[in-house]
C-alpha cells in the first residue's frame, strides 16, 4: 500500500515539470510539424537564467521564475526567427528539420557550457521545510511547484481550446492557406506560440533545476522522454500530453522504486513502441 | 619512421577510418534506404562492449569475440528493427535514440559485466608485431573500410541497390510491384547495424581501454554531420565529411594549432558549436552536402536514349 502511495505522489512530482515541457513541445510540433530537439536547450537555459538570478544575483527563488521564463520564451522566438523560419521557408524536409534542430541544440548546449561552465550549479534556497502527504515525505518547494504547474497547465489548456489565439493556432496548423485566407496573420500567431512554448520549457527547466541541480545537459537528458510523451499523447494534443506525462512520471517512479533507473529507461522504450504499435493497429 | 608508424598518428588515422566506415554505413541506411538511425553509438558501443567483455571477462579468443560482437549486435538490430521499421521516420528516430541511451545505461550500471566507469582494459591487438602492431592493425582497418566502400559502390548500381533506393523514394509503389519492402529493409538494417557493431569491436583495439564515457550522443552526431556535410546521397560523402570534421577539427587543429593552454578547455566546446553551426548552414543552403546530387546512373542514361 505504501508502495502505491509513494509511486503516485512521487510520480506526480516527477511528472510536474514534464507536463510543462511536453505541452510546450507539442505546441511547436503541432504548429510547424517537426520535432524540435533544440527545445532541450530552452529547458536548460530557463534553469540557467533562474539560477544566475538566484544564486549569483541573490534574488529570491520565486521572484526569479517570471523573468527567467520570459527570457527563455525570448530565446525560443529568436531561434524560430533566425533558424527555423528561414529553413521552413526554404522547404527543408521534415526529417531534415529534426537534424537541423539537433545541430542547433548542440550549438546552444556547448555555447552555454562555454558561458556557464561545465560544473553543476545549485539553487540557493533557505532550507525547505519537509511535509508529509499521506505519509510520503516531500519538500515545500515540490508542493509549490506542483501547484504552479497545475495553475499554468490549466491556463495553457484554456488558452489553446477557449481563446481566439488558440483557435487561430489550431487553424494555422491544420491548413495554413485556409487560415491565411481567413485573415489570420501566420507570423504573429507563430511568434506567440514559440514564445509560449519557450516559456513553458523554461519553467520546466527551473523546476527540474530546483528539484536537483542545473547543468548544461539538463534539457538534453529530458528531451527524449518529452518527445516520447508527445508522440504517445498525440501531436498537438494538450490533454494527451498531460495524461502521457503523468503516465511516464508514474512508470519512471514505480520502476525506479522497485529496481534501478536502467529498467525505467527500457520500460519507457517498450511502452513507447507498444503504444505506437497499438495506435497503428487500432487506428 | 617508427614514431610515425606507432603512437598518435596511427591512432588518429585508425580512428578516422572507423568513422569513415560508420559514415558510409549511415549513407547506406539513411542516404540510400532512408532509415533514420539516431542510435549509431548504441550499436557501435554494443559491438565494442560485447567484444571487450567476451575477450577480457570470459577469455574467448580474439576472432571469436569479434564474430560474437558482430552477430550479437545484428541480433539486437533485428529485434529492434522488427518492431520499429514499419513506424514513421520520426518514431524510428526516437526509438533508435532511446536504444542508444539504454545501451549506455547498461554499460554504466551493470558493473559486474562491464566494470562500469572503472573501465575495461587492456584490449590487446590481435597479433604481436612489436612496435609495428599498431601499424598492422591500421592496415586491417584500412582493408575492411576499402572493402566496405567497394561494396557500397557495387551496391549503388545493382538491382538490390535500386530496390533499396525505391523503398526510400516510394515504398508503396515498390510494394505494389510485389517487392517485400519491409523484409528487405529489415535485413539490410540488421546487416548494416551488425557492421556498425563490428567496427565498434575494432575500435576497442584502437582505444585499448573501454569506458562508458566514450558512448555519448556526440558519436552519433559526429557521424551524422560528417555524412550530411559530405553528401548523404554519395558513396564518398562519408569519407569527405569525416576528413573535414574529425580529420581537420579533431586532430589537426586540436593537436597542431598553437592554442595557449589556458584556452585549451574551450576547444571541445567550440568544436561542437562549429559542428552544430555547419550542420544548420548545410541543411539550409546545400541540403545534399559538398558533393551534391548523385550523377545519373547508367540505366537512366539508357532510358533517356530510348
Amino acid at each position: 500500500m505504501s508502495f502505491l502511495r509513494d509511486t503516485l505522489v512521487l510520480g506526480l512530482i516527477e511528472a510536474a515539470p514534464l507536463v510543462l515541457a511536453a505541452v510546450g513541445f507539442t505546441l511547436i510540433y503541432y504548429l510547424n510539424g517537426f520535432i524540435n530537439v533544440a527545445y532541450a536547450e530552452n529547458i536548460t537555459l530557463g534553469a540557467y537564467f533562474a539560477v544566475v538570478f538566484n544564486s549569483m544575483m541573490g534574488m529570491n527563488f520565486y521572484l526569479t521564475i517570471i523573468p527567467a521564463a520570459v527570457l527563455s520564451g525570448g530565446v525560443s522566438v529568436i531561434t524560430y526567427l533566425i533558424v527555423f523560419k528561414p529553413a521552413l521557408n526554404r522547404g527543408v524536409g521534415r526529417t531534415e528539420m529534426i537534424i537541423l534542430s539537433v545541430g542547433l541544440s548542440f550549438f546552444i548546449r556547448y555555447a552555454s557550457r562555454l558561458v556557464f561552465g561545465a560544473d553543476i550549479l545549485h539553487f540557493d534556497i533557505v532550507s525547505p521545510s519537509y511535509l508529509s502527504v499521506f505519509g510520503t515525505g516531500i519538500t515545500s518547494i515540490q508542493i509549490t511547484a506542483l501547484a504552479l504547474v497545475g495553475v499554468i497547465s490549466v491556463g495553457l489548456y484554456y488558452f489553446i481550446y477557449k481563446t481566439n489565439y488558440g483557435e487561430m493556432m489550431r487553424g494555422l496548423a491544420n491548413n495554413e492557406d485556409l487560415a491565411m485566407i481567413s485573415g489570420i496573420n501566420p507570423t504573429k500567431v507563430s511568434l506567440l506560440i514559440w514564445f509560449i512554448a519557450g516559456t513553458a520549457g523554461g519553467l520546466a527547466g527551473i523546476f527540474y533545476g530546483v528539484f536537483s541541480f542545473v547543468s548544461y545537459s539538463l534539457g538534453w537528458n529530458l528531451i527524449l522522454i518529452i518527445i516520447m510523451i508527445t508522440i504517445v499523447g498525440g501531436i498537438g494534443n494538450v490533454r494527451g500530453a498531460l495524461i502521457a506525462s503523468v503516465g511516464a512520471g508514474i512508470i519512471i517512479t514505480a520502476v525506479t522504486l522497485i529496481t534501478k533507473p536502467l529498467y525505467a529507461e527500457i520500460a519507457l522504450l517498450i511502452f513507447f513502441i507498444g503504444v505506437l504499435k497499438a495506435k497503428k493497429v487500432w487506428g | 619512421m617508427v614514431e610515425l608508424l606507432s603512437g598518435y598518428v596511427m591512432y588518429s588515422l585508425s580512428y578516422i577510418l572507423i568513422f569513415v566506415a560508420l559514415a558510409t554505413l549511415l549513407h547506406l541506411q539513411f542516404g540510400l534506404t532512408g532509415i533514420v538511425n539516431f542510435g549509431i553509438v548504441g550499436f557501435w558501443g554494443l559491438g565494442m562492449y560485447v567484444f571487450g567483455v567476451s575477450l577480457l571477462q570470459y577469455n574467448f579468443p580474439y576472432i571469436v569475440s569479434l564474430i560474437l560482437a558482430t552477430v550479437l549486435t545484428g541480433v539486437v538490430a533485428l529485434a529492434l528493427g522488427r518492431v520499429i521499421l514499419d513506424l514513421d521516420n520520426q518514431a524510428i528516430l526516437v526509438a533508435t535514440l532511446a536504444f542508444a541511451t539504454v545501451v549506455r545505461y547498461i554499460v554504466t550500471t551493470e558493473k559486474w559485466l562491464t566494470r562500469g566507469v572503472l573501465g575495461l582494459g587492456t584490449v590487446p591487438f590481435p597479433f604481436d608485431l612489436g612496435q609495428y602492431s599498431q601499424f598492422g592493425f591500421f592496415l586491417i582497418i584500412l582493408l575492411v573500410t576499402i572493402a566496405l566502400l567497394l561494396y557500397t559502390y557495387k551496391l549503388g548500381s545493382s538491382p538490390y541497390g535500386r530496390l533499396l533506393a525505391s523503398i526510400q523514394d516510394n515504398e508503396i509503389l515498390a510494394q505494389s510491384l510485389g517487392k517485400p519492402t519491409f523484409r528487405e529493409k529489415l535485413i539490410f538494417f540488421t546487416i548494416t547495424s551488425a557492421l556498425i557493431g563490428f567496427f565498434g569491436a575494432l575500435n576497442a583495439s584502437v582505444e585499448h581501454f573501454l569506458i562508458p564515457h566514450v558512448l555519448t550522443t556526440g558519436v552519433t552526431f559526429t557521424v551524422w554531420i560528417a555524412l550530411i556535410l559530405g553528401g548523404r546521397k554519395r558513396i564518398l560523402g562519408g569519407l569527405i565529411g569525416v576528413i573535414v570534421t574529425i580529420g581537420v577539427l579533431d586532430f589537426i587543429i586540436e593537436t597542431y594549432a598553437p592554442i595557449p593552454t589556458a584556452y585549451a578547455p574551450l576547444v571541445p566546446n567550440l568544436k561542437y558549436m562549429i559542428y552544430g553551426l555547419t550542420l544548420m548552414l548545410i541543411l539550409i543552403f546545400r541540403p545534399l552536402g559538398i558533393l551534391g546530387e548523385k550523377k545519373s546512373t547508367k540505366i537512366l542514361k539508357v532510358i533517356r536514349k530510348l
